[in-house]
């Protein structure tokens, strides 16, 4: 478990993060689990997730990130087709090899068509294991999506308090939020000094400081992050000259962290990106000064989040959004990095490549899956988009 | 003023040797053997030989292909496919498309006006479509590799190899031998086995108008006479097709000295 020494360099947080999260199961919240004698773990299948409620309601939440290039399927290649993303296979692999089996309660969503077979499939094999699906709205438009969103996220607060046994009541709600703000808040900014100094922190750093926030409480991921932006404060780094990169694509599959490095290492500076956008989905802080936190969770989600291709806000362009992005941060070009068999990211892709294309921003797609462990090809395919702008 | 482009391939290493206007003035190639950067060091003294010039002479490395990162000494590095599109619109200025045939793997790119790559794919996970499969070909049949263009060209009945892997294709050429095929017939089937997967490359770009063939299989009279057959339109290939990475990279490593003087 990490320690907080005042001193520590943003390499040993690093580290730390990285042995906290860097394996195929979730050792360290069952960790956590037995060391807080009647806690209870709920697992979070990707995007988003409001985990404030099961937090409010005592449990942690346990942020699924399926089983990486370690996790050998084996089960799960007779229950899903070839042709599934690979965190869908993954993740049934890590419940049916005894890697979830301390986790108390499961949440999918509406996300894609995979992730709703999930949900069927998971509760078919663990009839033991409570499951709740989560309907997200597909109309932004009406003002009702709040109130349809706030009653699914009551019918989930229902769920968290019948495997706790604690309620959510409006007060523990307040709390979970103003420390889930408080965290989103810690994020946008390592987020945002990462766009301004580049040089200062490397992506996969930034990765792994949100990424623990998976399988860590969040008392101690809001700890976590202070710290490594004090440890950044004191890095010394010198900025090169090197192209401006924004990636999207990847926010429910994460790419192995050695393809994070390997964009890095091909002489480019990721200036943003949407990996694990679930633990900074809400762009603004949820109002807690309200008589209604679940409806302000909502609203939040309904007026106050990032556009996602699994978020079908046709109040939004997600095209022109990225293009506004990319041109916000300044960016030389966009990567977008989809996950294998990911539909929603590949239905976004022709109209991201219109757009950009359009804009006269340089674009480069590339496809990732989650057990990959070679990377000189994708690497290769980055240098060479690279040099091709470098001698324009 | 010298400038060397190393093009360190996985069957053989190639050095080429250009002064500042981007004349040529020496090429060298071995086998790819290791340690590489003695390999490369030594490429880089017998082609300075054959011009009576010195190692202090050399004023910029700048190297490509797969074990481009293993030279220390290097000034710049690129991949091969930067190296390829520039060295290819060097040698024919109105390349549209270049198409990449190594001794490992195959890549297709097409071009913007300036020899910027736009667009590219590349197959280094199939041998079948790679000039090592050839290679074996050639080795089964007993025929010196340096004849099989010429062979392939006097084949007049190419067989037909279908499968997309190189194992099989083997399997599928032994059959040819044991049905009384010609070495001729077989070797154009080879060809055109490699120039249909070449051809699906280019075709994944958009094929434009000229399309210049390099790397060794441009050695092969055969191999341009059947990718010309296939994509429907003569083929541009340099001499020395082999060489056309290291210069593209020698000519990169001139502008990247410009650039740094300016």
């Amino acid at each position: 478990m990490i320690t907080t020494t005042a001193s520590r360099n943003l390499e040993e947080v690093i580290e730390e993060c990285r042995t906290i999260f860097d394996i195929p199961g979730i050792e360290p919240a069952v960790a956590w689990k037995h060391a807080e004698r009647g806690r209870k773990l709920i697992g979070c299948f990707p995007v988003y997730t409001p985990v404030e409620i099961f937090h409010a309601a005592g449990a942690l939440p346990v942020g699924l990130a399926g089983g990486g290039n370690r996790l050998e399927i084996v089960h799960s290649d007779s229950r899903f087709q070839s042709f599934v993303c690979s965190i869908i296979k993954s993740t049934l692999e890590q419940g049916m090899t005894g890697m979830l089996d301390e986790i108390d309660g499961m949440v999918f969503h509406s996300i894609c068509d995979s992730a709703r077979n999930l949900a069927s499939v998971y509760t078919r094999n663990f009839p033991n294991t409570p499951v709740e699906y989560l309907h997200y709205p597909q109309n932004f438009a009406l003002p009702e999506a709040a109130m349809h969103l706030r009653s699914e996220y009551e019918r989930l607060a229902t769920f968290a308090a019948s495997i706790t046994g604690t309620t959510v009541t409006p007060g523990r709600l307040k709390e979970s939020l103003s420390l889930y703000n408080r965290i989103r808040r810690l994020i946008r900014l390592l987020y945002g000094l990462r766009a301004e100094r580049p040089h200062a922190i490397r992506t996969s750093e930034l990765y792994s400081l949100v990424r623990v926030g998976n399988l860590t409480p969040p008392e101690r991921h809001a700890e976590i992050l202070v710290e490594a932006l004090a440890a950044i404060e004191r890095r010394e780094g010198k900025s090169r000259d090197r192209l401006r990169i924004l990636i999207v694509g990847s926010f429910c599959e994460q790419p192995p962290i050695d393809l994070i490095s390997a964009v890095e290492d091909a002489g480019c500076y990721v200036v943003d990106d949407d990996f694990l956008i679930g633990r900074r989905w809400l762009i603004g802080d949820v109002d807690t000064g309200v008589s209604d936190p679940l409806l302000a969770l909502a609203d939040g989600y309904r007026n106050q989040s990032v556009a996602s291709p699994v978020k079908h806000d046709l109040r939004v362009s997600q095209s022109q959004m990225l293009i506004d992005r990319a041109r916000r941060l300044n960016a030389d070009a966009v990567i977008v990095l989809c996950a294998k068999f990911c539909e929603p990211a590949l239905f976004a892709y022709p109209l991201y490549r219109r757009a950009l294309q359009a804009a006269g921003i340089p674009n480069l797609f590339l496809e990732f899956e989650e057990k990959m462990w070679m990377f000189d090809r994708v690497k290769n395919e980055i240098e060479t988009f690279v040099e091709s702008m470098l001698f324009a | 003023m010298i400038i060397a482009g190393v093009d360190i391939g996985s069957r053989h290493t190639k050095v080429v040797l250009v002064d500042r206007l981007g004349n040529i003035l020496a090429v060298y190639s071995s086998r790819t053997r290791p340690p590489l950067i003695d390999l490369v060091d030594s490429n880089i003294e017998n082609a300075l030989k054959q011009i009576g010039a010195l190692r202090t002479d050399v004023s910029y490395v700048a190297t490509t292909g797969f074990g481009r990162s293993s030279y220390p000494d290097r000034d710049l590095q690129l991949t091969d496919v930067t190296s390829a599109a520039f060295g290819a619109m060097h040698a024919f200025p109105n390349t549209k498309c270049v198409i990449d045939i190594g001794a490992q793997s195959s890549r297709a790119m097409k071009l913007a006006p300036d020899g910027r790559v736009r667009e590219f794919k590349s197959n280094d996970k199939c041998a079948a479509g790679a000039g090592g499969f050839v290679e074996r070909a050639a080795h089964y049949l007993e025929v010196p590799l340096e004849d099989v263009g010429r062979l392939s060209m006097n084949g007049n009945t190419p067989v037909t190899i279908s499968s997309v892997c190189a194992v099989l294709a083997e399997s599928e050429i032994i059959n040819h031998v044991s049905r009384g095929e010609t070495a001729e017939d077989i070797l154009r089937g080879v060809h055109d086995s490699l120039s249909e997967r070449a051809t699906l490359l280019l075709k994944r770009i958009g094929i434009e108008s000229e399309v210049t063939l390099v790397g060794g299989m441009g050695n092969q009279e055969g191999m341009i006479r059947s990718l010309s057959d296939t994509l429907g339109m003569p083929m541009n290939c340099p001499e020395n097709p082999e060489m056309i990475n290291a210069l593209g990279a020698a000519l990169l490593g001139i502008r990247k000295l410009e650039k740094s003087a300016a």
